[in-house]
């Protein structure tokens, strides 16, 4: 420490809420002083960047129109736009607490509207594979323990999520790997050489865009079943090495590794859901894994980004039914990717307002989409100032979650971890934000179903006075 | 003479307008048909607010306007027929069971999707997952004919289970993914990955296509059920050249890591 008179506490077992691994073992230096973390231990180089930038902001906590208002007035003025709105969309959620996304999913459920989650822009072709296959699952904790045939398709992990490979899957030693790394065979299949090919034993180079069809090639080789296309019959008119760029010992060799293992599991990444085919690439994944589970035990996990983007699919799972995509303007929730989702709901004109939480579209989003985002009324919740907070009409600023504000959140493999602020932030936080926006609401959509009468805005306002 | 529907007013918001359908409106008088329920974003309004209605319902119904936000046109119907002047929004005749629709424009995605029944031709091009299952479905298609004349996008015919869809110009990716039976023809070229997962069903094409390795040829012969269906697509305003009547078709199996009991067709001899 530079300064022994520092105002300096220490948090143990933090958890750090910047990527989807969620690493819950930080210990956390705290100036109070100043009010910034100084030194997160254990953390990787992408968790002191998160812990080292979120420091209190001298910046208004709401703004209408970039003009300075109390949070009153702003918690009125998003709660009158999103009743008036005809087709109101919720996005976002992924970088906030369940108790708050929970709000959200009410918000929705009151005004009509369409609630969505940054999944339908990462892992959202996962969720439909999902559902149109199946997921064969563990936690990362099994993982841990018990695989010894680790593949990783189509992402990065060494950049994207540095404690992956030492914290769950490659190096950490478990019950059933005690040598660790010895213990496990690490595949990787990715269209080019990332600083992750460092761990791989083997590493795969597929041409861009033939996941579904190696994918394919390896069910077949599973199950058992020759591949025509090395017939020299009339076909592609090349062989399977010539069109995906992978030969077809490379992929027998893997599907007996695979059939081989005692415990297997394939880590999939965007390169696999954002790809053409997206859910169907997920799918032949999820499918090759519950294939071989007729020879031994395999596993098919996505990789997450976002710290609580699990959450926001459980949380809406659990209050709707479907993970994302979901629009209540008929009363009841209807899912539909494609139609609901939003890209398609902002690209297509739909919408006619647009509650924000934790994201930042206005940066993202296809030209299309943020024109039109530039044409409605938005409300945002940001812990900064983002493209999206500075087109809003009511933007909130928020506190940090897991660095401000407790609460819960969801690793990657649906196991859920409670979180230990490290400091207060001068900021109400997005649930209670929230719950403030759901209860004005709640009043005016009662208002409008009984205008005046007894059980009108009298008897609403008795009942929960503001 | 026909009901027929005039677009008066654009919706601001995707307007569902489910009860458009020869079902609902047989037994309403004109003023009934106006004041019928629609769901314009989250409000329900009376239909008279975005169309006109004149003429009387003798089993027809004549839309008119550009209805390309309009959502769910003929949904459900089981008599009568549609006809629409023009481009149509997502979900026009989903679940039919019988009657038929005519659309003289461009049709958007989920055209026919779970069909069940009836009939359907489009004279422009239709969208994405035209008479496919919904998401989380088994079974998608399990009836009727969807006649395309132009194109269709990606995943025509997913888990299609009985049915003809036809296509007059190309196909995106995955035609027929995961089929279960039924019959699509493409007369232009289909994208990638087509059959991809298919149990039983035949898709055909009058060109080469690529194939996934999963798929085992089988042979080169002339299918004698391929003229009945060139005469009866004919009949139905397609024009085929003579010369496919006479062609010899190569026939492939698949999709190995499912049943393997699917065939593709490809027309040997021409290509575009």
């Amino acid at each position: 420490m530079a300064n022994e008179n520092e105002n300096i506490k220490i948090v143990k077992d933090a958890t750090c809420t910047f990527c989807g691994c969620v690493c819950d073992d930080m210990e956390l230096h705290v100036d109070l002083d100043e009010k910034r973390i100084t030194k997160a231990k254990n953390a990787c180089v992408l968790g002191r960047a998160w812990f080292a930038e979120h420091t209190i902001e001298d910046a208004p906590a709401a703004m209408i129109d970039g003009k300075e208002v109390t949070i009153e007035e702003a918690i009125e003025e998003a709660a009158q736009t999103l009743v008036k709105a005809k087709f109101p969309i919720t996005y976002g959620l992924s970088d906030t607490t369940s108790e708050a996304q929970r709000e959200a999913v009410a918000i929705t459920d009151y005004i009509k509207g369409n609630i969505d989650t940054t999944t339908s822009v990462c892992h959202g072709p996962s969720g439909l594979a999902f559902q149109g296959v199946g997921e064969s699952t563990s936690t990362l904790g099994e993982v841990k323990n018990r695989a010894d045939l680790v593949i990783y398709w189509g992402g990065n992990p060494a950049e994207s999520h540095p404690r992956h490979f030492g914290r769950y899957a490659v190096t950490p030693k478990g019950m059933f790997t005690p040598n660790g790394k010895k213990d496990r065979t690490v595949v990787l299949v990715d269209v080019r050489k990332t600083k992750s090919a460092g761990v791989a034993d083997i590493l795969i180079r597929p041409k861009p865009g033939k996941d579904f069809e190696i994918l394919w090639a390896l069910r077949a080789l599973v199950k058992g079943n020759k591949l025509s296309a090395n017939e020299g019959e009339w076909f592609w008119g090349v062989n399977i090495e010539e069109e995906t760029g992978v030969s077809l010992e490379t992929l027998t060799d893997l599907a007996e590794r695979m059939k081989n293992c005692r415990f297997g599991v394939l880590f999939f990444g965007m390169g696999l859901t954002m790809t053409r085919g997206r859910h169907f690439n997920s799918g032949a994944l999820l499918a090759l894994a519950t294939d071989l589970n007729k020879y031994t035990h395999f596993v098919a996990k996505p990789v997450r980004g976002h710290g609580n983007v699990t959450g926001a699919d459980n949380v809406v799972a659990w209050q709707t039914g479907y993970p994302f995509g979901v629009n209540f303007s008929r009363g009841y929730p209807r899912f539909n990717p494609g139609e609901f989702t939003t890209v398609d709901t902002l690209s297509n004109g739909d919408a006619d307002a647009a509650l924000i939480i934790a994201s930042d579209p206005g940066s993202n989003f296809p030209k299309k989409a943020i024109d039109h985002l530039k044409n409605i009324p938005v409300i945002t919740l940001d812990t900064k100032s983002t493209v999206t907070s500075k087109l809003s009409h009511v933007a909130f600023k928020t506190a940090t979650y897991g660095i401000n504000t407790g609460g819960t959140v969801y690793r990657m493999d649906d196991v859920s971890i409670t979180l230990r602020p490290a400091f207060e932030s001068p900021f109400p936080d997005d649930e209670t934000i929230l719950k403030k926006i759901k209860k004005r609401v709640h009043e005016l959509t009662l208002k409008k179903i009984h205008p005046g009468g007894a059980s009108g805005e009298a008897k609403v306002a008795a009942v929960n006075p503001l | 003479m026909p009901l027929h529907l005039k677009l008066h007013t654009q919706p601001e918001v995707p307007l569902e307008a489910d009860c458009i359908c020869p079902d609902i409106v047989q037994s309403l008088k004109n003023n009934e048909i106006t004041a019928m329920t629609v769901f314009h974003g989250n409000r329900q309004v009376e239909l008279g607010e975005f169309f006109e209605c004149n003429g009387s319902f003798d089993g027809e119904i004549n839309i008119d306007g550009d209805l390309s936000n309009i959502k769910h046109v003929g949904a459900s119907m089981s008599f009568g027929k549609i006809t629409v002047e023009g481009n149509i929004g997502l979900h026009t005749g989903a679940g039919m069971r019988g009657g038929e629709i005519i659309i003289e424009g461009n049709a958007s995605d989920w055209l026919a999707a779970e069909m069940q029944g009836g009939k359907i031709v489009v004279k422009g091009n239709a969208g994405h997952m035209t008479g496919s299952g919904y998401r989380g479905s088994a079974i998608g298609m399990q009836g009727g004919e969807i006649i395309v004349h132009g194109n269709v996008k990606n995943e025509t015919g997913h888990v299609m289970r009985r049915g003809l869809i036809a296509v007059g110009g190309d196909s995106g990716d995955f035609t027929g993914v995961n089929m279960l039976a039924g019959t699509i023809i493409v007369l232009g070229r289909m994208g990638i990955r087509t059959g991809a997962g298919m149990k039983r069903g035949s898709i055909i094409s009058f060109n080469k296509a690529k194939l996934l390795p999963t798929f085992s040829r089988n042979c080169e012969y002339q299918p004698s059920f391929i003229k009945f269906y060139v005469s009866y697509l004919e009949k139905n305003g397609f024009s085929i050249d003579s010369s496919y009547l006479n062609n010899s078709f190569e026939r492939w199996s698949g999709d190995s890591v499912e049943l393997n009991r699917g065939e593709i067709l490809l027309s040997t001899n021409k290509s575009k």
